[in-house]
């Protein structure tokens, strides 16, 4: 899933130890020594034995799509010319590196008016990871979290993040919530569940659970209050991945009607909880 | 009582004495711990200049209040400000307590600028050093009333904010030395308690004879949405109004509990008693222990009907209490020792017996009566 | 011009324009509370606004960690308030805190310098206002937000205190009016004494911004609690009113209202 270029801000999202979404992936693996680096939706396949480079572009134009089947290898010509670097979190001691490396990238995308001809995208994987040697560094995760931001903000970017708060306390945890200007959560769908089966249709597809809370309100102070806030994450024909709106839309608390859609999720429409 | 309290710090120390401290305590529910603070500082200061009270001037140590708010307050409740030089000191731990203004100034970013009040100040631009702190206080006191045996008063008017920069340990050690420094005669301070460990004010309260606590009239619950209508309600309850609990550990080592109602207005606070709570207070200090030490109805009226062995029975004199007008002579004449076991209902046999006299009517257990209150030495 | 008054105007005590100053009484502490479900920023955005009419002289020195100066611009722009002019005119402040270099922890030293080079700036640009009698009384400092410059000091908390201490002693020397927002849900998980709980004690007026208790709507975006604690002074201020209305947020405005009020 790609982001729309002109939006700007930093996504946050929230997972559950146990699910995992693989979407944009960032290679564990340092590779400094390749000039054209990978970034690949099984990043297994390109790494160690099997590096290619590739010159290959179709009709001069850069492709995008939002379309994708998770089991298959991307395209080579995908990954064609573009600019990919991969960087491990895993050995660094402290976020320093890793704030350099962002302060480079984005110093080749600053922000101008006019048409934007390319967009970058930063993506860091599990940020809080326990194995990482900063994880019990909170004061410097949240400089970095805000430096980047910071960042962001002055280049044609948008940064992506996902983080497990099981692992970081409360207080931590709503920090980088404050901090995104994006906010979603994903959850898992307890397999094998026959009152969930019951009661939500397609069950048999559904993975899991995506909620948005908080959506990028840069340049004006209107919320954006959503028809929808809750998403059961489906998989159909095993291929595609598609996101099913499943909650009612807010009430209009002054008339006192409410807007009922189809589907009903029981106990998970409820904003501002973070269910793990 | 807040009067009482007042008393207690005019009246000051005795010679030899540790100084009566006050710990003024309060807390979020109930923030009204500066308007109590500034109600003492006032009466004091009154006491002061009316020539009522042991101590001759007052140091206040200002931390989270300027001087200049002081010199308004002061001016608002009557004072005269002006000849205040000759009774107050303040000893100005707010406007730079870290040296940030002293450091912008030597680099030309700031120039000074403090307004003009005519309380005498001085500043103190390390709050974190309390030795310097000490001897600023004793120095300013003594500068107040001289070097003999006038006493002076010390107020400290956030002993949060010192705490912020301190650790407990000094910060006690400082008001231990100035309680039992001979030239002080009383010292106040104020406290948050929930900005604190539980540890530190427990220090303070252990540091002080007077503990004036601060609480709203109906606790708010913990959890819970500011916005709801119940927690509105109790939030509006409680944001004028509350309940002053005062400790007194007294000269002869008991304790005073009482409890007063208090309003905030604008031309400063109003206490007004409360129905008295004292029964209250007297259950919880009966320890809790596996036995019952209280008595049900049926249990006094048996206890009434049971006849103590040296008591008259039935032989148609009535029980007699000593009321402790009969002469002497007369009493003793009935009195012979006899042995404890026996009984003679013969008065004429004459064999010795007891004669026993109450002194008076069945007394409750752990009654607040002192008995050296009764004597008129 | 827009000299309606609203609900929130009338709790801070805004509505009386026979006043000279059209800001909140002067020497005052004002704290916005809100949560990861309602952002408070609108009002940190309604008193720029208030605070930069026309006709009063009032100046806004705004402390941004959280935005860039685009971000308000743009927002204030369709309130009718040009910040560029504002900030041209030496009306508008603004320090962008945004990239303040983080020191990589290594000691108090290194926070509590940046804070008091804040600080300097601040008062340095506080006595500048001054100068002019026009000015005097109506300097608003604004600091979006505390939770921000926490991090910004890399978790000492005790050094933005002193800060706000410092900032606090602007109020009482020169009548600023100090504004500042903090999440409140940031420390309401946590045991002990919190940052927010100090600022709460040294704060005359909190407004906290909260979702309802109903969960989200489309027509009214959450309610807003005032308490005007006010401070001992002896005068008349509005002392110890309690507060509580909706409000639905707007671009060019916010409307506020009672529950249940709203045609």
């Amino acid at each position: 899933m790609l982001v729309h270029q002109e939006t700007q801000g930093l996504f946050l999202v929230l997972y559950q130890v146990q699910y995992r979404l693989k979407m944009i992936n960032l290679s564990v693996r340092d590779t400094e020594q390749e000039k054209d680096l990978r970034i690949a939706w099984q990043y297994k396949k390109y790494f160690g034995e099997h590096q290619q480079n590739f010159e290959y572009q179709r009709n001069g134009k850069p492709e995008y799509c939002n379309d994708f089947d998770l089991r298959k290898p991307l395209e080579r010509h995908f990954l064609s010319g573009q600019c990919i670097d991969c960087i491990s979190l895993q050995d660094s001691p402290n976020l320093a590196t890793l704030n350099d490396r962002c302060s480079t990238f984005l110093a080749q995308l600053p922000r101008c008016d006019g048409n934007v001809m390319c967009a970058g995208r930063i993506a860091i994987q599990s940020f809080c990871a326990p194995q990482c040697e900063y994880s019990n560094m909170d004061w410097n995760m949240l400089s970095f979290i805000r430096s980047l931001k910071g960042m962001i903000r002055s280049s044609n970017a948008v940064a992506i993040l996902t983080f497990p708060p099981s692992v970081v306390s409360s207080s931590f945890s709503k920090r980088l919530q404050h901090l995104a200007d994006t906010l979603l959560s994903v959850r898992a769908i307890p397999d094998e569940d026959k009152e969930l089966a019951k009661l939500l249709t397609g069950y048999q597809d559904m993975v899991g659970l995506l909620n948005l809370h908080k959506v990028a309100r840069i340049n004006t102070q209107v919320p954006v209050i959503l028809e929808a806030t809750t998403f059961s994450i489906k998989l159909l024909k095993r291929r595609s991945l598609v996101l099913e709106c499943l909650n009612q839309a807010p009430v209009d608390a002054s008339s006192g009607t409410s807007y009922a859609t189809s589907g009903s999720c029981s106990g998970s429409s409820k904003t501002g909880t973070l269910d793990f | 009582m807040a009067e009482s309290i007042c008393r207690a710090l005019r009246d000051g120390a005795l010679d030899g004495e540790h100084a009566p401290a006050l710990t003024i305590k309060d807390s979020i529910d109930s923030p009204f711990g500066p308007d109590v603070f500034n109600h003492i500082l006032t009466q004091v200061s009154a006491n002061i200049l009316a020539g009522k009270s042991q101590s001759r001037g007052l140091v206040l140590v200002a931390f989270s209040r300027s001087p200049s708010f002081y010199h308004n307050l002061l001016k608002s409740r009557g004072h005269d400000v002006s000849s205040s030089h000759n009774w107050l000191r303040v000893l100005d731990c707010y406007t730079d307590p870290l040296g940030w203004k002293d450091r912008l100034i030597e680099r030309g970013s700031i120039t000074n600028l403090s307004p003009e009040t005519s309380v005498t100040v001085n500043l103190c631009k390390d709050v974190r050093n309390l030795d310097n702190l000490f001897s600023s206080i004793l120095e300013l006191g003594k500068g107040l009333v001289g070097q003999r045996k006038n006493r002076f008063s010390v107020a400290i008017d956030s002993v949060t904010e010192m705490l912020r920069h301190a650790s407990i340990s000094a910060v006690a050690s400082l008001l231990s030395n100035l309680r039992s420094h001979d030239q002080v005669s009383c010292e106040f301070w104020l406290l948050h308690s929930d900005l604190h460990e539980i540890r530190a004010t427990a220090v303070l309260e252990y540091m002080s004879s007077m503990l004036a606590t601060i609480e709203p009239m109906t606790r708010p619950p913990t959890n819970g949405q500011i916005g709801n209508s119940e927690n509105l309600s109790l939030l509006d309850q409680n944001s004028k109004r509350g309940k002053l609990h005062v400790r007194f550990k007294r000269r002869n080592g008991r304790v005073r509990l009482m409890c007063e109602e208090f309003c905030v207005e604008q031309s400063g606070i109003k206490f007004t008693s409360i129905s008295s709570e004292d029964g209250l207070i007297t259950q919880s200090l009966v320890p809790k222990v596996q036995f019952n030490l209280q008595l049900s109805e049926k249990e006094r009226v048996d206890r009434a009907k049971v006849v103590l062995p040296f008591e008259h029975q039935g032989n148609g004199k009535s029980i007699q209490i000593y009321d402790g007008r009969r002469s002497l002579d007369e009493s003793t004449t009935e009195i012979k020792s006899v042995s404890a076991e026996k009984l003679q209902t013969n008065e004429d046999s004459g064999k010795g017996e007891i004669i026993y006299y109450r002194d008076s009517d069945d007394e409750m257990p752990d009654s607040d009566e002192d008995p050296d209150d009764d004597l008129d030495i | 011009m827009d000299r309606s008054s609203n609900l929130l105007d009338e709790a801070l005590g805004l509505d009386d324009y026979q006043t000279k100053s059209s800001s909140v009484a002067s020497g005052r502490v004002v704290l916005i509370e809100d949560c990861v479900e309602t952002s408070g920023a609108f009002v940190l955005h309604h008193l720029i606004k208030r605070s930069l009419t026309p006709h009063s002289s009032g100046i806004v020195i705004f402390v941004a960690f959280a935005q860039p100066f685009s971000h308000y611009d743009r927002v204030l722009r369709k309130m009718g308030c040009n910040l560029v002019v504002q900030r041209d005119n030496k009306r508008f402040l603004f320090f962008d805190m945004l990239t303040l270099e983080c020191p990589d922890g290594d000691g108090g030293k290194t926070n509590e310098g940046g804070l008091l080079e804040l600080y300097g700036k601040i008062h340095e640009a506080v006595e500048i206002c001054a100068l002019s009698e026009d000015n005097r009384n109506c300097i608003t400092i604004m600091i979006d937000d505390i939770s921000l410059m926490e991090v910004a000091a890399n978790g000492s908390s005790n050094h933005v205190l002193d800060f706000l201490h410092y900032c606090y002693t602007l109020t009482t020397q020169f009548g600023c009016l100090l504004v500042s927002l903090n999440h409140e849900d940031i420390y309401s998980s946590m045991e002990g004494p919190t940052l927010i709980l100090q600022m709460e004690y040294l704060a005359d007026i909190m407004i906290k911004a909260e979702p309802l208790a109903t969960g989200l709507a489309t027509d009214v975006h959450g309610q807003l609690t005032i308490l005007n604690q006010g401070i001992s002074d002896g005068l008349g201020n509005s002392r110890n009113k309690l507060r509580n209305f909706h409000f639905k947020v707007k671009e060019n405005s916010v409307d506020y209202f009672y529950p249940g009020t709203r045609g």
